[in-house]
C-alpha cells in the first residue's frame, strides 16, 4: 500500500514543487536585481523619491484603514443587530462596491468632484462662486475612492463574526453589572478584533498594490512609481528597487496581521450557542439607519453606476459599440478564462497535498504560492518579464507571459477557495471508496472531485473576475492587438473621455456582480 | 442558502450540456494555437508611441487606400523601445511610430532600424528632420509651448519658459510627468542651450511651482488650464489647437517661448516613423511611409492633429501660428539621443515626479 501511495504522490509532488518554484522565482528575481543594483542608484532614490513615496503610500493605507474600519464595522453592526425594513436587501447591497474596480470609481469621482464638476457647481451655488472643493486628484480623493471601494472587506468579515458570535458572552458581562456600552467595548469589540484585523489587512494590501485609482488621481504611491519607472526608463534597476520596498511593505503588513491574529484566539467553549436577537427599530430609528446605509451604498455603488449607465447611453459611447468593442470583450474573456483555468490546475496539487499529506514540503509549497499576495500588478509584470526574458525569450510578447503574470498575482485568491473546500472533505470518504475497491484514479474522479467542485468553481470565478479587472500588468505585457476592457477604460478615462470609457466600465461591473454571491456565501470566520 | 443552490443548478446545467462544452473548449484551444498568427502578406504590425486617436485615423485612411491591414499596439514610446530591444529578432513589429525624435535615434543606435533610402522621402522631408542614414523619418513637427488661461494671465506676462520658475506662479502651473518623452526632450534642449546649472535651477523652480499638478497626458494639462484649475501649462502646441477646434470659446492662448533677441528659441521635436530591421514586410512598410510623407498623410497630420507638416508642399492649419513667424531652438534633433541619459539623471536629481 505505501508503495502505491508514493507512486501516486510523486507526480503530484513534482507538480506542486513546479508551481511553487514558478511562484517564488519572480520574488527572488526582484530581490536579487534590487540588491545587486549600484549603490549610487539606491542613494539617488533614497535622497529623491523614496521618502515621498513611502510616506504617501503609508499615509494612504493608514487613512483608508481607519475609514474602512468605521464604515465596515458600523454597517456590519447595523445589519446584524437591528431589524428594520429591507434589512436583507441592504445586507447584500453593501457588498456591491466590490464589483467596482478602483479605476472605475476613480474616474467617476474625478468627474463628479473635479474642478467645475457637478458637485462643485452645487457647492458654488451654496457657498459662492469663488469657493472650490478640494481636488479629487489628491490624497483626499484617493482616500475617498479607496475607502468606498474596499470597506466591504471589513464589512463582510465583521458581519460574519457578528453572526457567529455567541451572545452569552455579552449576557454574562451584563449580568456581572456592566452597562451595555461597556459590554460593547469590553466584550464584543475585543471578540471581533481578529476579524476586523483580517479585514483591515485585506484593505491595506489592496490599497498598497492598487494602480488604477492612484494613476487616475495622480497620487504618487510606490506601485504607481514602479509603473512609471518601467515605462519611462530604459533600464529597470530603479523599478526593482522600488518593487522590493513595496514587497517588504506588503510583507510587513501581512506578518503583523498574522501575528496579531495568532495572539488573540477565541474559542467557543460549550456547545450552547445562541445568536443575539435583533433590536426592532421604531420607524424614526429605521429611517436614520436606512438613510445612513443608503448614503454609503449610494456613494460607493448606485451613484457611480448611474453615471456609467448615463454615459453609456450617450451617442458618442453608443458609437463605440462596434466590432472592435466585441473584440475587447473576447480578449478580456479569453485572457481571464485562460488565467483562471491554469490557476485552478496549478492550485489543485498544492491545496490537495497540503490538506492530505501535510508535511514541511507540501506546506512550504503552499506558503510559497501565496507569494503573489505581496507582488502588486506592476511588480508581478516586471518579474514575469525578466523571468521569461532570461529563460524562455521566445515567449516574450505572447499571451502566455501575460497569463503567467495573472496566475502569479491571483493564485492566492484561488487557493483561498480551494484549500477550505478540500479540508472540509474528510479523508474517510476517500478511504471508504478505496476499501470498496475503487482505484486511486476512480476515487479521485468519483469521490474527491465531485465533493470539491463548489470550491473549484468558486476559485475559478474569483480568479477570472480579478483577472478581468487587472490593469497594470495588462498594460505592460499585452501582446499586439490584445487590448482588454480594462485597458480601454483606463486609456479613455486617463484622457478624460468619460463617456467613451463608460460602456467597457459598465460591462466589467455587470460581469462582476453575480460572483459577489460567492463572497456572501463564503464562511469568513477567522481562526 | 439560496446562492448554494444557484451554484448547484449552474453546475448541473453545465454537466447536462457536455456536448455544448466541446466546441467552446475546442474554440479556445484553436484560439491559443493560432496565436500569434503568422501575419499574412497584407498586414503590418505597428508599435505606436503616439496617442491612439492622433494616429489611428491616418492609418485607417492608409488601409482604405491600399488594402493593407494594420495591427496597432499603442503604448508609451520608451516602453515600446524597451519591448523592441527585448523582443529582438522575434519582434512581430514591422514599424515603429513615436512622438519623439530622440527615442527614434536611440532605437537607431540600438541597431533596431533599417534605413529607407527612397526618393519619395528624401525629396519631401528636409534633411534636418531625418536620421543621417534615413533610419528614421520625421513626419510632423511640434513645439513645446506655454499655454495660459486668458482670464487669469495677461498677454506678455510670460514670454520665456524660464519665467515659469518664478515663485509668483506657485501652485498655478501644470507640467507633464518625468516619464514623458516631450519633457525629457525639452530638458535636453535646455541643457544644450543654456547649460546644466541654469537648467537645474529652472527645473527646481518649476517643480516647486507645479507641486502636485503633474500630469500623465498633455490633453489633461490643456483641460486643466481651460477650466482655470491652473493658470499656465507646458504642452505640445497641437493639444491646445485640438482643444480649441472642439471648443472654440475656451479661454486659451499660447506663447511661443524664448523668441526674444538672444533667446533659446522654441523647443521643437518631431513625431516620426521607422522600419524595423527584421521586418519581412519591408515593401508594405515603405508603402506606408510613402503614404505618410505624401500629401494625403501630411494633410491629415495638419488638419486633424494640428501639427506642422514637414512636407513643405502641405500647409499647416490656418489657426496655428505661422511657422515662418518664429524661431526654433538651434539644437539638431539627432543630438536628443546622446543628451537623454544625463537629462534623465538631472530630472531624477531634481526630483521631478
Amino acid at each position: 500500500m505505501p508503495v502505491a501511495r508514493n507512486h501516486f504522490a510523486s507526480p503530484l509532488q513534482i507538480m506542486a514543487l513546479t508551481s511553487a518554484l514558478f511562484m517564488l522565482a519572480p520574488l527572488a528575481y526582484v530581490t536579487a536585481s534590487a540588491l545587486s543594483a549600484d549603490t549610487a542608484v539606491w542613494h539617488r532614490l533614497w535622497t529623491t523619491r523614496i521618502p515621498e513615496l513611502l510616506t504617501n503610500t503609508i499615509l494612504l493605507a493608514g487613512s483608508v484603514a481607519v475609514l474602512t474600519l468605521c464604515l465596515g464595522v458600523s454597517t456590519a453592526w447595523i445589519v446584524t443587530r437591528f431589524d428594520f425594513w429591507g434589512r436583507r436587501v441592504w445586507e447584500v447591497a453593501l457588498v456591491l462596491p466590490l464589483a467596482m474596480p478602483t479605476y472605475v470609481l476613480a474616474y467617476v469621482y474625478n468627474y463628479l468632484l473635479g474642478f467645475g464638476g457637478p458637485i462643485e457647481q452645487l457647492w458654488q451655488a451654496v457657498a459662492g462662486s469663488d469657493s472650490h472643493l478640494v481636488s479629487p486628484q489628491s490624497f483626499w480623493g484617493a482616500t475617498l475612492v479607496m475607502t468606498l471601494d474596499t470597506f466591504p472587506f471589513v464589512y463582510l468579515l465583521t458581519r460574519s463574526a457578528l453572526l457567529n458570535m455567541n451572545v452569552s458572552f455579552e449576557e454574562v458581562a451584563r449580568t456581572c453589572g456592566v452597562s451595555s456600552r461597556q459590554a460593547l467595548f469590553r466584550v464584543t469589540i475585543p471578540l471581533l478584533r481578529p476579524s476586523i484585523a483580517a479585514g483591515i489587512a485585506l484593505v491595506i494590501l489592496y490599497v498598497i498594490s492598487d494602480f488604477g485609482a492612484v494613476s487616475l488621481l495622480r497620487y504618487q504611491t510606490l506601485t504607481y512609481a514602479v509603473f512609471q519607472q518601467m515605462t519611462g526608463r530604459s533600464d529597470n534597476t530603479a523599478a526593482s528597487i522600488l518593487s522590493l520596498l513595496l514587497v517588504i511593505l506588503a510583507l510587513a503588513f501581512l506578518l503583523t496581521e498574522r501575528w496579531f491574529r495568532h495572539r488573540s484566539r477565541f474559542y467557543q467553549t460549550t456547545g450552547r450557542y445562541r445568536a443575539p436577537e435583533r433590536i426592532a427599530c421604531t420607524w424614526r430609528g429605521a429611517l436614520v439607519l436606512i438613510s445612513y446605509l443608503a448614503t454609503v451604498v449610494g456613494a460607493s455603488f448606485a451613484l457611480p453606476v448611474s453615471m456609467l449607465v448615463l454615459w453609456s447611453l450617450s451617442p458618442e459611447a453608443l458609437a463605440t459599440l462596434d466590432s472592435r468593442f466585441w473584440g475587447f470583450i473576447w480578449n478580456s474573456a479569453f485572457l481571464s478564462g485562460l488565467a483562471a483555468t491554469i490557476g485552478v490546475l496549478m492550485g489543485l496539487p498544492l491545496a490537495y497535498l497540503a490538506s492530505r499529506r501535510p508535511s514541511w514540503f507540501s506546506l512550504g509549497c503552499l506558503q510559497a504560492a501565496y507569494a503573489g499576495y505581496v507582488l502588486p500588478g506592476p511588480v508581478a509584470a516586471l518579474a514575469v518579464l525578466a523571468l521569461f526574458l532570461h529563460t524562455m525569450p521566445f515567449l516574450y510578447g505572447t499571451v502566455i507571459v501575460l497569463v503567467a503574470a495573472y496566475v502569479l498575482h491571483f493564485l492566492p485568491a484561488g487557493l483561498q477557495s480551494l484549500e477550505p473546500s478540500l479540508q472540509q472533505i474528510t479523508p474517510n470518504l476517500e478511504e471508504v471508496a478505496r476499501t470498496l475497491g475503487l482505484s486511486m484514479r476512480e476515487t479521485w474522479r468519483r469521490v474527491t472531485l465531485p465533493l470539491m467542485r463548489n470550491g473549484f468553481i468558486a476559485a475559478w470565478v474569483l480568479m477570472f473576475l480579478q483577472a478581468i479587472k487587472e490593469l497594470p500588468a495588462t498594460l505592460l505585457l499585452r501582446p499586439v492587438g490584445f487590448d482588454t476592457l480594462a485597458i480601454r477604460v483606463w486609456l479613455e478615462a486617463s484622457e478624460e473621455y468619460f463617456r467613451l470609457a463608460a460602456p467597457s466600465a459598465l460591462l466589467i461591473v455587470v460581469v462582476g456582480l453575480p460572483a459577489l454571491t460567492l463572497l456572501l456565501s463564503r464562511d469568513w470566520r477567522v481562526g | 442558502m439560496w446562492y448554494d443552490s444557484w451554484y448547484s443548478a449552474v453546475w448541473r446545467r453545465l454537466r447536462s450540456h457536455r456536448v455544448a462544452w466541446c466546441p467552446l473548449v475546442l474554440g479556445w484551444l484553436v484560439g491559443i494555437a493560432s496565436w500569434p498568427l503568422p501575419a499574412g502578406a497584407e498586414q503590418l504590425t505597428i508599435y505606436s508611441g503616439r496617442a491612439e486617436r492622433l494616429i489611428k485615423p491616418v492609418l485607417d485612411a492608409f488601409t482604405q487606400q491600399s488594402g493593407i491591414h494594420i495591427a496597432l499596439l499603442s503604448s508609451g514610446t520608451t516602453e515600446l523601445i524597451n519591448r523592441l530591444k527585448a523582443e529582438g529578432d522575434r519582434s512581430p513589429a514591422d514599424i515603429l511610430i513615436t512622438n519623439d525624435a530622440g527615442s527614434l535615434e536611440l532605437a537607431r543606435a540600438a541597431g533596431l532600424l533599417r534605413p529607407v533610402n527612397i526618393e519619395e522621402v528624401t525629396h519631401v522631408i528636409p534633411s534636418q528632420f531625418r536620421a543621417p542614414d534615413n533610419s528614421w523619418i520625421g513626419l510632423s513637427g511640434r513645439f513645446w509651448i506655454i499655454v495660459y488661461n486668458t482670464t487669469v494671465v495677461q498677454p506678455g506676462q510670460v514670454t520665456s519658459l524660464f519665467d515659469l520658475a518664478d515663485p509668483r506662479w506657485k501652485g498655478k502651473i501644470a507640467i507633464p510627468n518625468a516619464g514623458s518623452e516631450y519633457l525629457q526632450a525639452g530638458v535636453s534642449v535646455l541643457r544644450a542651450g543654456v547649460g546644466d546649472e541654469r537648467t537645474k535651477q529652472f527645473l527646481i523652480g518649476l517643480r516647486d511651482n507645479a507641486g502636485t499638478q503633474v500630469y500623465q497626458k498633455s490633453s489633461q494639462i490643456v483641460e486643466a488650464v481651460a477650466k482655470g484649475q491652473v493658470a499656465i501649462g507646458i504642452v505640445n502646441h497641437y493639444y491646445v489647437y485640438r482643444h480649441l477646434a472642439a471648443q472654440p470659446s475656451a479661454p486659451l492662448a499660447i506663447v511661443m517661448p524664448d523668441q526674444h533677441e538672444g533667446g533659446l528659441g522654441a523647443i521643437m521635436n518631431v513625431a516620426g516613423v521607422a522600419v524595423l530591421k527584421h521586418t519581412p514586410h519591408f515593401d508594405q512598410a515603405v508603402q506606408l511611409i510613402k503614404f505618410l510623407v505624401g500629401e494625403t498623410g501630411q494633410k491629415m497630420f495638419a488638419d486633424l492633429d494640428k501639427e506642422y507638416p514637414l512636407n513643405p508642399n502641405v500647409k499647416a492649419d490656418s489657426a496655428l501660428v505661422d511657422r515662418r513667424s518664429f524661431r526654433p531652438a538651434a539644437i539638431p534633433l539627432t543630438k536628443l539621443a546622446e543628451l537623454r541619459e544625463p537629462t534623465l539623471q538631472l530630472i531624477e536629481q531634481v526630483g521631478l515626479r
